[in-house]
């Protein structure tokens, strides 16, 4: 059975502000329990797989400079440096 | 039972660009947020591309620590909010599906002691933070984000070290292994970091983490080690956690838990497909490394019957070792060696002073010849070091130059002696006396040549004055 | 002139000087104002099209080199980044966003003188099936105001299906291109995952979706894969397709091949009695043409969508981290906030969906959870992979209706979160597997459209196109009645 609570302390961990939304609790309890249906299929025998590329395939070590005004198109700049709110 | 085990952190700077993206490698000559473009700012849209020779330089750092390399690589997503974290997530390796990072299970030779290499893996650097403001609770944060994206090799060891003496004797041979690869420069500042866990008589690991320099990792290492061994004589358990360095206060504090409530949700980065790293490409990445230093000590030891001392010193520096072995024939290869370590070495002492220095192999070469026939003193040759380290005048220039050619006519030294015998009658009463003292004279008759009389001929001419 | 023409015969039209890019796009952009009240397929439109459309002329009237598109509108869906406008993927988080960087396939388009006409709407972030979750108002269908044009790509296929433009370029996440294609009775397409550059594409699950061309006939679905098709140095998930022509001999018989009908797609009890009816009269369609259909059954289909939503709610978990609101985003001063803080208030402007799937996304991969739902679902994409594999060894196509059912109104099945996933039953499986599927609209009934999907092996885009096209010539669709 899903903890109600357990999803509460995830959606703060993805800071998300669950305040007035308890319906997104419970409709993200009902999609869970939804996924319960992965319990039912065999996977003893299955492998990850994924894309493969050889290494000189690969991005060639070159520096090439990118434009220089593309951090004033950013918000938050404040003279070169981007502005972040103050850590606790 | 001290045990020490270091997680470090070395930045590939001497790649072109970043790990995943064209913007440089070495940040530092930027303005802030001037080395930086839609990849490396992680903005909506954008993709990360691999850097060839980031792989091949890892791989090469993996061989050189004996690691073992597998077939394919992989990288995956560690996801936490940060704001040095364009992406909110730093692209990294992980041993999940096998081994997928670029190295493991290898090892370094310390003193008498095998250190066990744990893993080494590929990873992209986050920017930097800045804070500014008085006290604590009007700190603004600044970010640089030239920095996000540079290469970084993190190196992983077991707790093996018994030291923080250790640990330093360590990090020299792995700076020096790295340089010698050509792969990083652990002078730069801040291209290279290392973090620690400490434990003492079987007890629980503390990780401590935030350590600036190598010279703040050994004073974190002593701190620590007191700390949990006053602990423990006082009967208190030490606890399990990860302390950071505060490095006003010279003390190793905990952090607060947040380490605790963190959940990676590490998964694999999609967005770069696993690399395959054949044997036949592993094959040739060990033969084009550049000779290791041990094996270059080596050599020079058993070929050229230099002492180990002088060969440990030259091979573990490229540049020496350039010099050397760009010098050296078969009969002078002892004397370059000495030259370079006693001399040499005494005016070259720094990374800057290397590249300004205009000495080069042929230099050294002919300075050699020119001791060896009698052309030069030894100390007037240091003379004309000092003076082609910064002109780089070829050596028969400077000594006309400088007028250092070495004096050996035994009238011209006479002359030279019976001032000095007139300037130092107590001293010449000494030598009569005692002869062991003679070499004060010896060395007066230098000072007024300007070390240029030939000093065997000086000592032979003073002795037979003395007898008369 | 008649918007409801295909882009093939557009560019006839301008080569034999019936009219010049300047009229149709002014026409076009005159169709825009007149219908957009009712459909809002578009979120921004492009302010210089008409002198786009001049240069075009010019260059044609000067005999100077013109690229293939001759001009032709098309619009682009407001998760692809262009330069200098705004991107906003239907969020109010990104609603001043502009991109200082063109993704890769509409410098392609621009390449081959395309005319981008204007953004269109999405569910945001392209999380849904209705279009009903976006920031700015949902779209409408063209063919019946009061249903939902279908997601996440609904304002590229209504912007179609109502003539606003020629053709449209969606993304398929788990369907999202499919799904609007065949509830607006327009051809869409997802191709083989990495065939098509993700440069530009603002990421929900980068591992499965595409970029999918969405266009009024299968021949002009060819043209455009053409002309944006290919790796791209910009993108390492991206293949190469050896140059393949798509569009030359589209026109080749599927007599003697294979179709397998997908079992546990077509069962009687998951469709509507429309949707069941038509499919049958599909098969009907491809015996006729001389292909021999069979039943196939792959039996790891019933747990796909689960594994699809879990799947994706990690990756757009993660992909969506970066939306703090630091770098770029909307205004909200930091004074008064701290990080943690500041972090969580910008992130209220995620709609409910979105805000949803993040949770689900930070919960299904979690360090107690993951052995239970993350790490079986990648499990069950790679049995799908070994099932539909072995499946093509005996078959070169397997269809099944694009969607079990036809298109609802508005409002109909957005509450209950287990209805609204099992939309996707029938497209997920393209998207987890990777392989190439296309929706034809084959039938009008009652007004509302159904598409049939044909799905083929991976890279087969070229094989997958002719078996359209075959049965795109047995249709007989009603105009769109707007």
């Amino acid at each position: 059975m899903i903890d109600e609570n357990e999803i509460i302390r995830v959606a703060k961990l993805m800071k998300i502000d669950l305040e007035d939304h308890d319906e997104h609790v419970s409709r993200v309890k009902k999609m869970l329990e939804y996924f319960d249906i992965l319990d039912k299929i065999d996977l003893s025998s299955e492998e990850i797989t994924s894309q493969q590329k050889s290494l000189d395939e690969l991005r060639k070590d070159e520096f090439i400079p990118n434009d220089k005004k593309l951090i004033e198109s950013l918000k938050n700049f404040r003279e070169y440096y981007i502005r972040a709110p103050k850590m606790n | 039972m001290t045990k020490i085990g270091l997680e470090i952190h070395c930045q590939l700077t001497k790649l072109e660009s970043k790990l995943f993206c064209s913007c440089k490698a070495n940040y530092r000559e930027f303005e802030p947020n001037h080395n930086i473009c839609p990849v490396c700012m992680g903005l909506p849209g954008s993709l990360p591309r691999l850097n060839q020779k980031a792989v091949e330089s890892a791989t090469s750092i993996a061989m050189a620590l004996s690691c073992e390399t597998p077939e394919k690589i992989a990288f995956f997503r560690k996801n936490y909010f940060y704001p040095d974290l364009p992406k909110n997530f730093q692209i990294t390796q992980l041993n999940v599906y096998g081994n997928t990072s670029v190295g493991g299970e290898g090892y370094v030779r310390v003193e008498d002691k095998k250190i066990k290499i744990r893993r080494i893996q590929l990873e992209e650097d986050p920017g930097r933070i800045i804070y500014e403001g008085v006290s604590d609770r009007t700190k603004i944060t600044l970010v640089d984000y030239n920095r996000a994206g540079t290469p970084l090799v993190e190196i992983v060891t077991d707790p093996d070290f018994e030291s923080p003496r250790q640990v330093r004797v360590f990090l020299n041979i792995l700076s020096d292994l790295l340089e010698n690869l050509g792969v990083a420069e652990p002078g730069l500042e801040g291209a290279m970091r290392a973090d620690g866990n400490v434990s003492i008589e079987g007890g629980s690991k503390v990780e401590i983490k935030n350590i600036g320099s190598f010279h703040d990792l050994e004073k974190a290492l002593h701190f620590e080690i007191t700390r949990q061994q006053s602990l423990f004589e006082r009967d208190i358990e030490i606890a399990q956690e990860t302390r950071h360095w505060d490095d006003r206060r010279k003390i190793t504090v905990s952090s607060r838990s947040k380490e605790e409530d963190q959940d990676y949700r590490y998964f694999l980065e999609n967005d770069i497909p696993w690399v395959k790293i054949d044997q036949s490409t592993r094959d040739t990445l060990k033969e084009n490394m550049p000779e290791s230093i041990s094996s270059k000590k080596e050599r020079y030891v058993e070929k050229f019957d230099i002492a180990p001392q002088v060969a440990e010193i030259i091979a573990s520096d490229r540049y020496y070792s350039k010099l050397f072995e760009n010098a050296y024939s078969v009969h002078n290869a002892k004397d370059i060696a000495n030259l370079i370590t006693t001399d040499v070495i005494g005016f070259i002492d720094t990374k800057e002073k290397q590249e300004k220095s205009k000495i080069t192999s042929q230099h050294l070469s002919d300075l050699i010849d020119a001791i060896n026939s009698k052309i030069i003193t030894r100390n007037s040759a240091k003379v004309a070091l000092q003076e082609i380290m910064k002109s780089g005048k070829d050596m028969k220039t400077v000594l006309h130059e400088m007028d250092l050619r070495q004096v050996s006519d035994s009238s011209e030294i006479n002359i030279i002696i019976s001032q000095i015998f007139d300037e130092e009658k107590q001293a010449v009463l000494d030598a009569k006396e005692r002869p062991e003292t003679v070499n004060f004279l010896v060395g007066k008759v230098m000072q007024k040549t300007k070390g240029k009389a030939d000093p065997v001929k000086t000592l032979e001419l003073i002795k037979s004055k003395l007898n008369q | 002139m008649n918007l409801n023409t295909s882009i093939l015969k557009y560019i006839e039209d301008i080569k034999s000087g019936s009219f010049t890019v300047e009229e149709f796009t002014a026409t076009t952009l005159q169709r825009i104002k007149d219908v957009e009240g009712d459909v809002h397929a578009y979120l921004s439109l492009n302010d210089s099209a008409i002198n786009d459309a001049k240069l075009i002329d010019q260059k044609i009237s000067s005999g100077g080199k013109v690229g293939q598109c001759y001009g032709f509108p098309i619009s682009i869906k407001d998760n692809i980044c262009i330069t200098g406008t705004k991107t906003t993927c239907a969020s109010k988080i990104l609603e001043n966003f502009v991109s200082p960087y063109t993704s890769t396939v509409v410098n392609r388009l621009q390449n081959e003188d395309a005319i981008i006409i204007g953004k269109t709407n999405l569910d945001e972030f392209a999380m849904g099936l209705t279009t009903e979750f976006s920031a700015f108002g949902p779209t409408k269908n063209p063919w019946n105001l009061d249903y939902v044009p279908g997601g996440s790509s609904g304002g590229s296929a209504a912007s179609v299906a109502a003539n606003e433009c020629l053709a449209s370029l969606g993304s398929d996440t788990g369907g999202s291109v499919r799904n609007p294609a065949s509830f607006c009775s327009v051809v869409g397409l997802k191709p083989t995952y990495g065939l098509i550059s993700r440069y530009g594409l603002i990421s929900y699950a980068n591992s499965i979706e595409q970029i999918g061309p969405m266009t009024k006939t299968v021949k002009d679905s060819a043209f455009l894969l053409n002309i944006i098709a290919g790796q791209d140095a910009n993108d390492d998930t991206t293949i190469d397709n050896n140059n393949v022509n798509y569009l030359e001999n589209i026109e080749d018989e599927i007599e003697g091949k294979k179709i397998g009908i997908i079992k546990e797609m077509t069962a009687s009890d998951g469709l509507s009695s429309e949707v069941l009816t038509a499919t049958k009269d599909a098969i009907r369609d491809f015996e006729s043409l001389g292909a021999l259909c069979e039943e196939v059954t792959l039996p790891t289909i019933p747990y796909t969508v689960a594994a699809y939503y879990t799947i994706t709610s990690t990756e757009a978990g993660s992909n969506l981290a970066r939306y703090d609101n630091i770098r770029y985003g909307y205004e909200l001063e930091s004074d008064g906030y701290e990080y943690n803080s500041y972090i969580s208030k910008s992130r209220t402007k995620f709609g409910p969906e979105v805000t949803r799937r993040i949770i689900l996304g930070g919960f299904v991969p979690s360090a107690g959870h993951a052995g239970k739902y993350f790490l079986k679902a990648l499990k069950v994409k790679s049995k799908l992979i070994s099932e539909t594999n072995k499946a093509f060894e005996k078959f070169d196509y397997l269809i099944s209706p694009t969607s079990p059912v036809q298109p609802f109104q508005f409002g109909e099945k957005i509450d209950d979160p287990v209805t609204l996933m099992l939309l996707d039953y029938n497209t997920v499986t393209a998207n987890l597997t990777g392989k190439p599927a296309i929706s034809v609209p084959y039938r009008v009934i009652n007004g509302l459209p159904i598409g049939i999907q044909i799905m083929a092996n991976s890279l087969e885009e070229k094989s997958l196109l002719q078996s359209a096209y075959a049965l795109e010539s047995k249709t007989n669709l009603p105009e769109v009645p707007l």
